[in-house]
């Protein structure tokens, strides 16, 4: 995926934001052959320009030295931070897509992407958002942010300014390091790797921000570093916790074995679907005295089956011979459970 | 209805692997380290032990009783060969430690003025082998290991409400 992504930024970059004014002519025929017919280039921002009516395209090309930023579209910001997202936080997990895309679109508003180039970066990391090392997915998906970052913060400057006019820093033939002197700031080595680094950490600092429940309204990292230490102690706490309980409820561990496989075979929509019905669960527990513990699961979903001697002498058998929806399945698995 | 993601269904798969071999414990507090030292095990070996913080993980439980290290291979399956040089890392990493400390010591002084560098500090504490990482790498761990305890506290809190 990196190699690609790297491939699309370079000839992009060449076809935009050229420093030379030879490279700005280019781009102008490019667009003026390209916007009366449909759209030939292969995935750039070129596609992105087309989907304006042509008229302001030109304009907007004419415009400014660097057209492609300027514009912000408001179809397309939504779209960028949404597959931005999705790429960060598929990392998270990966196999629950919808529901993230929900934490996308709150989020997005407080992504600040204006520039139309990002998309096809973007649509290239979504696809490819399902790798496995989460390391490498979100070192990945922090390069290619802060790649976008310089990227918008050097073509700010260019919207005020000539945008020629500003140095270029060492590193925009290196793989990964984007980096672009502003004006008015030195270009030295030093400074650009401490610019550099300082971006990536606040790059990572965002990200936490929006991990940890409430971090989003406290600025200054300082606060967010305090808030994300004391998720993290509470998080540790709970799994001493919840493991004490689990020690307590099961006399043995192996308790838990057959707890996990229950856990495992069924979904967690039993854990809701045990919630609705405690009150009939507990009734019928009572009454059934020594019975208690193996049927009080079964009678609050089949009170036919409270007779059924067999689901404790064949318990596999009644696993099996049962074809009603899972959940019954689960319930005659956590049964299981109580049985031993 | 949550779909449980794959990262907690890989560490209810290890965790229930490693309480596998857990033995008769009597008291509380043994069944509570047991079911404990598999969670943590568990968790580290997902996504194969790539990150640091997970291969720190490993080498402190390994490395505060030598008898933990059968849960860890019998967690970690066919990956015996990485444990033995994990082994080897995590002496090597407990050297390093403990060679930084003795010469930060000297000419450090007694109260860090910065609290940026107090909460550093104590988020270094918090995420294993966070000593040894620079400031990037210590967020970008501290992201990936919150996303993971979140999944362990996740499933099992499941489980105790199931129970």
């Amino acid at each position: 995926m990196e190699p690609n992504v790297k491939a699309v930024q370079p000839q992009f970059r060449s076809g935009i934001s050229g420093p030379k004014p030879g490279g700005m002519g280019f781009v102008f025929d490019d667009i003026h052959g390209l916007i009366p017919g449909p759209p030939e280039t292969d995935g750039t921002s070129f596609t992105a320009l087309l989907e304006l009516p042509p008229p302001q395209a030109v304009e907007l090309l004419v415009m400014e030295d660097f057209p492609a930023k300027s514009m912000p579209p408001p179809i397309f910001p939504s779209n960028i931070a949404l597959s931005d997202r999705a790429s960060m936080f598929s990392i998270f997990a990966s196999a629950d897509n919808p529901p993230d895309s929900t934490n996308i679109i709150s989020a997005s508003s407080s992504m600040k992407i204006d520039s139309v180039k990002q998309e096809p970066l973007e649509s290239e990391h979504h696809r490819n958002s399902s790798s496995p090392a989460v390391s490498n997915q979100s070192l990945k998906s922090i390069k290619r942010k802060e790649r976008e970052k310089k990227v918008k913060e050097s073509s700010k400057k260019s919207k005020k300014l000539e945008a020629n006019e500003a140095s270029d820093g060492s590193g925009e033939q290196l793989p990964y390091v984007h980096v672009r002197a502003r004006r008015g700031q030195a270009t030295d080595s030093h400074s650009l790797a401490e610019r550099a680094r300082r971006e990536k950490i606040n790059a990572r600092m965002k990200l936490l921000q929006d991990l940890v429940p409430g971090c989003n309204k406290i600025s200054g990292t300082a606060m967010v570093l305090d808030e994300i230490i004391n998720h993290v102690q509470a998080l540790q706490r709970q799994v001493e916790f919840l493991s004490m309980r689990l020690a307590a409820v099961n006399p043995r561990i192996d308790f838990n074995l057959d707890a996990l496989l229950a856990a495992e075979s069924e979904s967690s929509i039993d854990n809701s679907y045990l919630g609705m019905f405690p009150p009939s669960i507990w009734l019928e527990g009572q009454l059934n005295g020594s019975r208690q513990q193996q049927s009080w699961l079964i009678d609050g979903v089949h009170p036919s089956r409270v007779d059924d001697t067999s689901n404790f002498i064949t318990p596999d058998n009644s696993l099996l011979s049962y074809d009603s929806p899972p959940n019954s399945v689960s319930l005659h698995s956590s049964q299981l459970k109580m049985e031993l | 209805m949550k779909a449980r993601s794959s990262l907690e269904r890989e560490f209810l798969e290890k965790w229930r692997k490693g309480l596998q071999i857990g033995k008769e414990d009597s008291t509380i507090l043994e069944r509570k380290d047991a079911i404990k030292l598999s969670a943590d095990v568990a968790i580290a070996a997902t996504k194969n032990a790539a990150t640091h913080w997970r291969r720190a993980l490993l080498c402190d439980v390994v490395s505060e009783n030598p008898t933990n290290k059968h849960v860890v291979e019998h967690i970690l399956g066919h990956k015996f060969k990485n444990t033995a040089t994990r082994l080897t890392a995590c002496s090597r990493r407990i050297l390093r430690i403990s060679q930084k400390r003795r010469q930060k010591a000297a000419p450090r002084r007694v109260v860090p003025k910065s609290r940026k560098r107090n909460r550093s500090r104590a988020l270094r504490m918090l995420v294993p082998g966070g000593e040894e990482m620079d400031g990037v790498l210590l967020l970008q761990e501290t992201l990936d290991y919150i996303v993971s305890l979140r999944a362990q506290v996740d499933v099992m809190r499941c489980l105790a409400s199931i129970g």
